[in-house]
């Protein structure tokens, strides 16, 4: 297990240097430099560039800006709001991303894990039929199809959710945009649990099960759910990755000042270093999510372990 | 069932039974017989064919990927409008088709919201444009929706198709490499896409797109970065699995190169689940495509693609909600064939596959 935990670790780190390296050649590939004022002599951009450490070697450049990277010092912004650190602005749409995210999981994991159940349990009726058909649907559209159509009826039309964010209402209007990111992961929850389900009811030890006389609830719950469950929580991890895109235009959708909605708005006014250190944020997120279901999935099923350590 | 028989028996032992007409009638067991049916020897494909045929859901989302291919290609010629003609003066006009106007829908009214409350108003009789068709309605700038979602669509089907087809052409060929040779090459080729993979898609085609020029060349290009880890996965399984069976063994006995063998003689044998990978890829590529217009990075105006012109309508949304809903549609109706036909697909070539 430590081996293994090990591993996955480094080749994690080297992912996220691997991204840093990119990220900082991109940098370099960027039209202009920062001091393009033609007021400028020679001597005073050298200066200038001896002062922001422009004049070092691109490896001294490199490991500098890893260095500060890492420390969570991603420069200023240069269009939205002009020479705050970006940590900043971070720092205060972290938190509204992160709760409506972890909100639109929640709903899709519980709804998602309902409708599979159902659709297993009463196989092959109309039941199953229909969350079929839901979960093809949910697959297949875009959460921001969802968020539009959900904006129209209930916000605009119905006015039982506001349409736009505020943090006044925060649970309330966070309702309709968390209900339109979940779709995703609840109809690719449901169409995994019941086929994870469809299988292990068909296995030996639930026959073994039911014949001892346990049934009802316990059955399902106790004894086939269980040995479902593990493999649904590694599809879990993509979806919540998919649900950081998603969130990009949902987040425009509802006004919501999240990270999303601030990248979306640094790309449309090119301020490069938001864009960068988002990406960067991203990257990280969805590196440390992959690692930490990995090394989850490890300690749970060790079969998966042996076999990658076999590798 | 037995015991309530022999019951019936016992008590029947008891008292002299008379036999009744009923109990010398043949059982109606025409529905449970099942009749053999002969199969004539048929090529897998031909197999393929009938089972998937059979499967309704896959069937309809072949047909409607048909009809919206077909409205793509004919579909901006139908009317006198181009997709960049713009008429000022006829802007935000709701939809408008000759027979149908008669019957009350598609009149060219709509109901707008104002302060004061709801009223319906038909702008087509305010400006006195009595010949004036806009089938779909016309935009904030007086261009032809139906005009503009069928080449929109044009775009955003011709963008997926390449993305997929090239996505399936480098991921294919780096899978059954990595899968045919193993050892070291494998270990290295794997931590390579380990990398990729670990790189959020999302993060490098917006960074690409913002150091290329937008294009419909430069978005192909940067699906086709990130799409084609999961063909590789696909293709690499299904080498090891096929490379040490015997007619590859036969094949290098009779002097065969690993070039030969990996392309001629095991990819005919995986072609089946690559067709279903790209047919799974189709539908992301459109949904990438569609969130890089909504975010300002897709196909630069005056050409549209379904995404950019989802993007426009929602400006206007509440207002004019007619201009977003042609997009939309079809713009979910193609993802969900496109994965209709891919979940078909899956069964028909596969069919002791586990259940999805």
């Amino acid at each position: 297990m430590k081996k293994y935990t090990l591993k996955r670790i480094l080749t994690s780190l080297f992912t996220l240097l691997a991204i840093l390296l990119v990220l900082f050649i991109l940098m370099q590939l960027m039209p202009g430099s920062p001091f393009n004022d033609e007021k400028l002599n020679d001597d005073q951009r050298l200066a200038l560039y001896a002062k922001y450490g422009l004049d070092q070697p691109v490896v001294v450049q490199f490991f500098k800006y890893v260095g500060n990277m890492l420390k969570g010092d991603f420069g200023v912004s240069y269009n939205i709001s002009k020479n705050t650190p970006i940590s900043q602005l971070i720092q205060t749409r972290l938190p509204v991303s992160i709760s409506i995210g972890g909100f639109a999981v929640a709903i899709g994991a519980v709804l998602g894990l309902i409708l599979g159940l159902i659709a297993a349990i009463k196989h092959d009726t109309i039941w199953d039929s229909l969350a079929t058909v839901i979960s093809v649907i949910g697959v297949s559209v875009p959460s921001y199809v969802f968020a539009l159509a959900l904006s129209y009826s209930l916000g605009f039309k119905i006015g039982w959710f506001p349409m736009l964010y505020s943090a006044k209402e925060g649970f309330r209007s966070s309702v309709l945009p968390s209900v339109s990111l979940s779709m995703f992961t609840m109809a690719s929850i449901a169409r995994f649990t019941r086929s994870e389900m469809l299988e292990v009811l068909g296995s030996d030890y639930m026959l073994l099960a039911e014949s001892k006389g346990i049934s009802g609830p316990a059955l399902i719950f106790r004894h086939a759910l269980r040995n479902a469950l593990i493999p649904i929580i590694t599809v879990l991890a993509p979806l919540i990755v998919d649900l950081m895109t998603g969130s990009l235009v949902v987040e425009k959708i509802f006004a919501i000042p999240g990270v999303g909605s601030l990248l979306v708005t640094a790309i449309q006014s090119n301020d490069y270093n938001v864009v960068i250190a988002l990406s960067f944020i991203y990257s990280a997120m969805y590196i440390g999510i992959m690692l930490v279901v990995d090394i989850l999935y490890g300690i749970i099923d060790p079969r998966i372990r042996l076999a990658k350590e076999g590798d | 069932m037995l015991k309530k028989t022999r019951l019936a028996a016992a008590a029947a032992a008891e008292a002299p039974y008379t036999p009744v007409d009923a109990d010398f009638v043949l059982k109606d067991n025409a529905g449970e017989i099942a009749i053999d049916t002969n199969f004539a020897a048929q090529s897998f494909w031909r197999d393929v064919l009938v089972r998937y045929l059979r499967k309704t859901s896959a069937v309809i989302g072949l047909v409607l990927i048909l009809l919206i291919s077909i409205m793509a290609a004919v579909g901006p010629g139908m009317n006198g409008y181009t997709y960049s003609g713009q008429e000022l003066s006829q802007k935000n006009l709701a939809p408008r088709v000759k027979i149908l106007e008669d019957y009350g829908i598609f009149d060219g009214s709509e109901t707008m919201n104002t302060t004061t409350g709801s009223k319906k108003v038909n702008y087509y009789e305010e400006k006195e444009l009595d010949d004036v068709y806009y089938w779909f309605g016309s935009d904030n700038f007086g261009r032809d929706i139906w005009t503009r979602t069928w080449s929109g669509a044009r775009v955003s089907l011709i963008i997926a198709v390449a993305a997929a087809i090239i996505d399936m052409v480098i991921g294919m060929s780096y899978g059954l490499i990595s899968g045919y040779f193993g050892g070291r090459v494998d270990m290295v080729m794997q931590r390579i896409l380990e990398v990729a993979n670990g790189i959020p898609r999302l993060v490098i085609v917006t960074l690409l797109l913002l150091v290329l020029q937008p294009g419909m060349l430069t978005i192909i290009f940067a699906l086709m970065l990130t799409e084609w880890v999961g063909m590789s996965r696909i293709a690499r399984a299904e080498m090891l699995k096929l490379k040490e069976q015997e007619f590859v063994l036969a094949s290098r006995t009779l002097g065969a190169g690993s070039f030969f063998i990996i392309f001629r003689e095991v990819l005919p044998n995986i072609i089946g689940p690559i067709i279903t990978q790209v047919m799974f890829s189709i539908p992301t590529a459109i949904f990438t495509e569609a969130f890089l217009s909504f975010v300002g990075l897709g196909i630069p105006v005056p050409q549209c693609s379904l995404g950019s012109l989802i993007s426009e309508g929602f400006n206007s949304f509440t207002t004019h909600p007619y201009q977003i809903v042609p997009p939309i549609v079809v713009m979910a109706l193609l993802m969900l064939s496109f994965n209709l036909v891919a979940d078909g697909l899956r069964e028909a070539l596969d069919p002791k596959m586990k259940e999805m």
